[in-house]
């Protein structure tokens, strides 16, 4: 009792200033760790405590006991993930997404930030994908597109997105910068109104509208047309993104690089858009969060993706009571995606903030 | 010298590369309204604005004022328009101060504060909205039928609804009575941010801040009075009559579960937002205060409150625009917005061209007036000597 | 491309920044192998002039040769200028995102189509001309400021340019880094390099220039050889800005 080092006190004296440092700090200390520890013991109970875990229960089993009923997954995990697929070729869906996890995990290390080797890698991923799902080639049956459905679903729809819409962003946003005045005009007016739709009404659009509107050929299947349409809106705000990182580059840069007798695509390839990308990076990735959480709209055109399939996995009669168990199944799938992801656009962040210090 | 050749001539290049560039955007808008009419006309239907002027035929379930299915079109796009703008406004200010909150127990010295905000970001911002959405509405038709309606409060709860003691006044009054406060606060904000009239003293300044709420507050309390029938008393509450519920107002679980969604959910993003804007602070800024003796609740209120507040507003203005875009989502549960009606509009009278011209036309006015108005605001507010972020 | 041409002629040269007029009937000519040296106050047209040769700036009047090749409307002679024509800035404007090496050969490997090892090997040849063989590896962050100004020395050098323009090359420098860069420019001027150089470095005017001209508001006030200008300046404006650039 009688020595605590002269280290320990500091730090105990600290710690007792931030929790307990005034009446409001207190009653703020006392009130937050009430409701943490509220929302454990409530999450604890259900999850864990008073949940049933046996596969093979019923709703009768369940209802005995207060908590969650974890025989819905097990009942129905592999609609939830894969919705209407067939069932026999379910494998090829989980390959698939296996190979979608592997390229985004790729393009996030370092060694891989060239654009050659993004669009290789992300080329290459939804080509794989593609042929897994779709089929008719290799000995592979045909499944048709309107059989999609749940994650495979969704990582297509978010592969495509980014796929499509970060060349289209790039073009959008060097032609909102063009010398040529109509042109970046017209570009900005473009970016600007896509930008002030909301995504479900470009969504309704390509899938409801457009086949009006274009001549028979160019319809296609109602899937692409939407994919689509999200591509173009996560375009125009990449293009902004980009617009911003291209801002931050100093106009030094271009001019060394005219100077040097670089016509225009190098210019842009090799000088401009590297370092613009560099500065865009975080607000880039967060982009990339955001599109993913987005893939959950197109629910409302009809696609049954993760979420729908979710919907779907309960809506049948004898579930109906375990809605909980199911959206916290498919909450926990789509976290573990965005915030793998935010995460690491933070950690990118801090890091780069580093970098610039030591430079 | 000889003029060089067509294709390496500048501005002959601009000059055909921009033609190319336009008359390929004129094409292809053009040829799809060409081809939009020709198929809706074969099936019959004719281009043109005049269907705005027709009975719809069919039922909104959520409106502010009174909407039938004998209505025309237009008076059904205006009502779904208001419902857009009244989710907006609900669940921006519940989403403001929901951040206001979060954003500050997150860049607060309390670490306990600091967990809870922490859980509650990374919780509400990392799962989609419209999954969010789902779930609330699935909570909330799991509550029990009307007959085991809780009760609480002189309120009833069920799956039907909130049901709350309801005034009795006219319809129009409540209308008239939100016009009014809208705008004493408007013109209260305006007051306090512009510093107009010039050249007033800041004493009699803030006296008429208060001042104009004041009066707005009295007259809207005055325009509800007005239009109370006598014959019925002031409240109605909410009873259980067979299988029904009535009597009181009704909040509809489409409506309470979307502006809970949307809430919760801008919620955190602007935490984050505030949370930055409290960092962007100085921390020079917040210790000179100190050294002057300002007690804490006036470094806070006069010092670092009102700089996070100018380093926020530019990303806050983004946000807004995005929250008011995600009311959109009542479609996925079934809330009459702008949206929808513009939806079922389509599906109902088949004018495919015309209604989507009018929800482009609906969000671009929303949004400029939005961005017009937040923008101005950032430029009243900018520091002098420094320059607005805003765009003007 | 006329290599028995003057290297640069100009003639009743007009740029204006909307109303405001920065160049005033400029008239020059530089033969080849000749080193001009271009003075005058901040604002005075300079940097605009030397911008116009290479077209980073566009002029709005009058008429710019290159060799010979007019600077006009055809994108053709644009790019057969920029080829030619090699320029050094004030702000270094190496590519950060490139290493030293990397820096030096993008442009002979894009441009002139030299291949990689023949690229490298030239570049390795003008990175020990500028004295930093050793820092080929690194990227342009991890150097100092003169090292850097060196580097983009050795750059504009590997396109094997005719003629090198320097815009303030010194002005953005520490003065114990000023030396180091100075030393390099007066051994390319001994080489017989083509140079036009914006500097108030009056020492180095001195020592290589064939002739120094004094430019104020956008036009050029006078025009002498070395001796001449420092020792016996006709003009007035001449004067006064010599005496307040030698002064202290």
């Amino acid at each position: 009792m009688t020595a605590i080092p002269l280290a320990r006190q500091g730090r105990l004296r600290r710690l007792r200033k931030d929790f307990f440092g005034s009446t409001a700090s207190t009653m703020m200390t006392l009130a937050s760790v009430a409701v943490i520890l509220a929302l454990l013991r409530w999450v604890l109970n259900w999850a864990v405590l008073n949940a049933t875990f046996s596969a093979s229960a019923t709703q009768a089993v369940c209802a005995e006991r207060s908590g969650a009923c974890w025989a819905v997954i097990a009942a129905r995990w592999r609609v939830i993930l894969f919705g209407i697929y067939p069932y026999e070729e379910q494998w090829r869906s989980a390959l698939a997404c296996a190979v979608v996890v592997v390229v985004i995990v790729l393009s996030c290390l370092p060694r891989f930030w060239s654009f050659g080797r993004l669009a290789l890698t992300w080329g290459f991923g939804a080509a794989i994908f593609y042929i897994l799902m779709r089929g008719g080639v290799l000995g592979l049956v045909r499944v048709n597109e309107q059989q999609w459905g749940g994650l495979p679903l969704t990582l297509f729809i978010f592969v495509a997105t980014g796929v499509i819409g970060m060349p289209l962003a790039i073009v959008l946003a060097l032609m909102r910068r063009s010398e040529l005045p109509v042109v970046a005009r017209v570009t900005g007016w473009i970016i600007d109104t896509i930008r002030s739709l909301p995504l479900l009404s470009i969504l309704f659009t390509c899938a409801i509208v457009l086949p009006f509107m274009l001549p028979g050929f160019l319809v296609g299947e109602k899937l692409y047309r939407v994919v689509f349409g999200i591509a173009l809106f996560f375009a125009a705000y990449q293009a902004e993104i980009i617009r911003g990182g291209f801002q931050g580059v100093p106009r030094g840069q271009e001019e060394a690089a005219k100077a040097l007798g670089l016509p225009y695509w190098p210019r842009m390839a090799r000088i401009v858009l590297p370092q613009a990308f560099r500065l865009a990076l975080p607000a880039t990735i967060n982009q990339f969060v955001i599109a993913f959480m987005e893939t959950s709209l197109v629910v409302v055109v009809g696609f049954v993706e993760l979420l729908a399939a979710g919907n779907t996995a309960y809506h049948t009669g004898e579930w109906k009571f375990a809605y909980i168990e199911v959206y916290a199944f498919v909450a926990a799938i789509y976290f573990a995606f965005v915030f793998g992801l935010s995460r690491y656009g933070a950690y990118l962040e801090a890091r780069m903030s580093a970098g610039q210090r030591k430079e | 010298m000889a003029a060089p050749p067509l294709w390496r001539s500048k501005s002959t290049r601009a000059f055909m590369f921009q033609s190319v560039f336009l008359a390929a955007l004129v094409a292809a808008v053009l040829g799809a309204t060409l081809t939009a009419r020709s198929n809706l006309a074969a099936q019959g239907l004719t281009s043109g604005f005049a269907f705005l002027w027709k009975n719809t035929g069919w039922e909104m379930n959520f409106t502010l004022l009174k909407v039938a299915p004998t209505d025309p079109y237009w008076w059904f796009l205006l009502m779904g328009f208001c419902n857009t703008l009244f989710m907006g406004l609900i669940s921006l200010a519940g989403a403001s101060g929901i951040g206001l909150l979060v954003g500050l127990m997150r860049s607060g010295r309390n670490p306990a504060a600091r967990l809870l905000g922490t859980i509650y970001i990374e919780l509400f911002r990392n799962l989609p909205l419209i999954l969010q959405l789902f779930f609330w509405y699935a909570l909330a038709n799991a509550l029990p039928n009307p007959r085991q309606a809780i009760a609480f409060g002189g309120a009833l709860i069920s799956s039907r609804g909130i049901y709350l003691p309801g005034l009795n006044v006219s319809q129009g009054a409540v209308a008239l009575t939100a016009a009014i406060l809208l705008a004493g606060a408007g013109l209260a904000v305006w007051i306090a941010a512009t510093r107009r009239p010039q050249g007033l003293d800041p004493v009699r300044r803030r006296r008429l801040v208060l001042i104009a709420p004041g009066i707005a507050i009295l007259a809207g309390v005055l325009a509800l009075a007005a239009s109370h029938d006598p014959a019925l008393p002031w409240l109605t509450l909410p009873a259980t009559t067979g299988l029904k519920i009535e009597g009181g107002v009704r909040i509809q679980p489409e409506f309470y579960c979307l502006a809970f969604a949307i809430t919760t959910y801008g919620g955190a993003y602007i935490g984050e937002i505030v949370r930055g804007g409290f960092k962007a602070v100085g921390r020079g800024q917040t210790e000179a205060a100190r050294a002057l003796g300002l007690s804490p609740w006036q470094v806070f209120s006069r010092v670092r409150m009102p700089l996070a507040f100018r380093a926020m507003l530019p990303i806050l203005i983004n946000q807004y625009v995005w929250l008011i875009k995600a009311t959109t989502l009542g479609i996925a549960v079934g809330f009459s917005d702008f949206f929808m009606v513009i939806a079922s509009s389509i599906t109902h009278s088949g004018q495919t061209l015309e209604f989507i011209a009018i929800l482009m036309g609906g969000f671009l006015a929303i949004n400029f007036t939005l961005a017009a108005v937040l923008n101005r605001l950032n430029r009243a507010i900018a520091l002098k000597g420094h320059q607005a972020t805003g765009t003007t | 491309m006329d290599l028995t041409a003057p290297a640069i002629e100009i003639r009743n040269l007009d740029k204006y920044y909307g109303a405001f007029q920065a160049l005033r009937g400029i008239d020059l000519r530089v033969a080849r192998g000749e080193r001009v040296v271009i003075c005058g106050p901040s604002g005075s047209g300079k940097s605009t002039m030397i911008r116009c040769i290479n077209q980073l700036e566009e002029h709005d009047g009058g008429e710019i040769r290159v060799f010979g090749t007019l600077l006009d409307d055809n994108l053709g002679s644009i790019d057969e200028i920029r080829r030619e024509v090699g320029m050094v800035f004030q702000q270094f404007n190496l590519f950060p995102h490139m290493t030293v090496l990397e820096n030096c050969t993008l442009a002979p490997m894009l441009v002139r189509r030299t291949p990689r090892t023949e690229a490298e090997a030239v570049a390795m040849r003008y990175l020990e001309k500028v004295r930093i063989p050793d820092q080929a590896g690194k990227y342009p962050g991890q150097l100092s400021g003169g090292q850097q100004q060196r580097v983009a020395i050795a750059r504009a050098l590997c396109m094997q340019p005719e003629i090198l323009l320097f815009d303030e090359p010194t002005s953005a420098l520490d003065p114990e880094m000023i030396a180091e860069v100075l030393d390099v420019m007066v051994t390319l001027a001994q080489e017989g390099m083509t140079m036009v150089c914006v500097t108030h470095e009056m020492g180095f005017a001195r020592k290589v220039a064939d002739r120094v001209i004094f430019m104020d508001n956008g036009e050029i006030i006078e025009e002498a050889p070395p001796g001449e200008f420092f020792d016996a300046p006709k003009s007035e404006r001449t004067r006064l800005f010599l005496s307040q650039v030698l002064g202290h």
